[in-house]
């Protein structure tokens, strides 16, 4: 049974550059409880894209996508 | 009024491709580094389709133009007699690798120096003096060791049409139709049965225009630039060598002499920056730390030097290369992918043996 909270676990990958982003997001979202949200800061230009297709084909939830202060910010939320 | 010359006229017409290929990139995030990641990453293919869709473009508009008699594909490097086997799997596979480390091939360097991105700036000049030493300095030496020692003198084209057809009786052009067919073929069924390629516009659209630039670079130079006292070698897309050659024009500029190669450079630069602009996607990035710094360099020596070695990149090989049917072409282009693929696995498992333990038992 998936708890969702609004407790979220910060990475912050701004300057890095892909594969880097998805990466470590995809690794932070394993010691994120089911139901739980990671909130990814990135700069990358392909970010956006990277983001949504990650949600899209491993079935977690980008639960909300904006710019702030030169960065992309990107919350996520781990359904399985 | 003053006649242009050949070499101004294929150089400005160079450039203005560069532009349609810088932009194309730069707004539909084609990436072959990408297109890797995205399937190692996520299991998403559709760059990876987006890539293939590229490289059946170029290879049928290509066939077609050598088919009517537009350009003589045998004259392009791709095809010499002189097989290097060695420096297209070693070549290669140090490319593939490299790429992911450097956030990207040397094309995709260019767009993200238009993108405003600083590293890209120092990985072009990293990847530009390792090639340079590949292609005529210190790492020359070990190159032509290599090559010396192991390519193999096919005493013919070595397209796999030339080389079935000395084996078979069949004429190479008939078997340069049936080979492209059945090539292209394969690939546009792979790559449009899936839903989400087909319905995925930027990706296809990204596929048909960056496909459509191999054979746009054959008909500058072997079409515009034919010119009978000043003839223009035949030379389609492919970056590392012209980075090279790149950095060596800036620098010695007053003796030296532009070509197709070094144009297209500054045009993919330049249209990627004029979209950046546009899009509103223009951003300055710089190194995090001697972590990035050191992955950044590393993936653009083993760039340079690999691109080199293999006779091409990504695109060099992975596209303009394969459009000759060339099979240098098809041992570049799947080492860069075992390469890229290991590279991936590499970051992700975060070390060698890991690595090699993930990608072995992926099956």
């Amino acid at each position: 049974m998936s708890t969702e909270t609004t407790e979220r676990q910060i990475l912050d990958v701004k300057g890095l550059n892909c594969p880097q982003p998805l990466l470590k997001a995809k690794k932070a979202l394993q010691g994120v409880p089911v139901g739980g949200l990671l909130e990814v800061y990135a700069t990358d230009p392909g970010a956006r894209d990277d983001f949504a297709s990650f949600c899209r084909s491993t079935g977690q939830e980008l639960v909300e996508q904006k710019e702030e202060g030169g960065a992309y910010v990107f919350l996520l939320r781990r359904k399985k | 009024m003053e006649e242009v010359s050949v070499r101004t006229l294929v150089a400005s017409l160079a450039f203005l491709a560069g532009i349609v290929f810088g932009a194309t990139a730069q707004k539909t995030h084609f990436c072959t580094m990408g297109a890797i990641s995205d399937v190692v990453v996520m299991e998403d293919f559709r760059r990876f389709r987006s890539w293939l869709l590229a490289i059946a473009v170029g290879m049928v508009v290509s066939q077609a133009m050598w088919a009517t008699g537009l350009v003589d594909l045998d004259a392009s490097i791709y095809r010499t007699a002189n097989l290097g086997w060695a420096g297209a799997i070693i070549g290669g596979l140090m490319f593939g690798f490299g790429m992911t480390l450097a956030g990207g091939c040397g094309n995709k360097a260019l767009v993200r120096i238009g993108g405003g991105n600083l590293k890209s700036a120092v990985v072009f000049m990293v990847v530009g003096i390792t090639a340079y030493m590949t292609l005529r300095g210190l790492i020359a030496l070990a190159r032509i060791e290599l090559e010396g020692a192991t390519n193999v003198n096919l005493g013919m084209p070595q397209g796999l049409d030339a080389i079935l057809g000395a084996v078979t009786g069949i004429p190479s052009a008939a078997l340069r139709l049936v080979l492209t067919a059945a090539a292209a073929g394969a690939i546009l069924w792979w790559c449009f049965k899936d839903e989400a390629f087909r319905t995925s516009t930027k990706d296809v659209v990204a596929g048909v225009v960056i496909g459509l630039m191999v054979p746009t670079g054959w008909y500058i130079t072997g079409v515009v630039g034919n010119d009978e006292f000043e003839p223009t070698p035949l030379f389609s897309f492919t970056f590392i060598a012209p980075i090279g050659e790149s950095l060596q024009y800036l620098m010695t500029f007053t003796g030296a002499s532009i070509n197709f190669g070094i144009a297209t450079v500054g045009g993919v630069i330049t249209g990627s920056f004029l979209m950046a602009v546009a899009t509103g996607t223009f951003r300055v990035e710089a190194f995090t730390g001697a972590r990035d710094m050191i992955g950044n360099l590393s993936g653009a020596v083993l760039m340079g030097a690999g691109g080199v070695l293999a006779l091409g990149c990504t695109i060099g090989q992975g596209l303009t290369g394969l459009s000759t049917l060339a099979v240098g072409s098809v041992l570049a282009f799947l080492s860069i992918l075992a390469g890229g693929f290991y590279g991936i696995k590499y970051q992700e498992e975060g070390s060698f043996g890991g690595a090699l333990r993930a990608a072995l038992t992926r099956g």
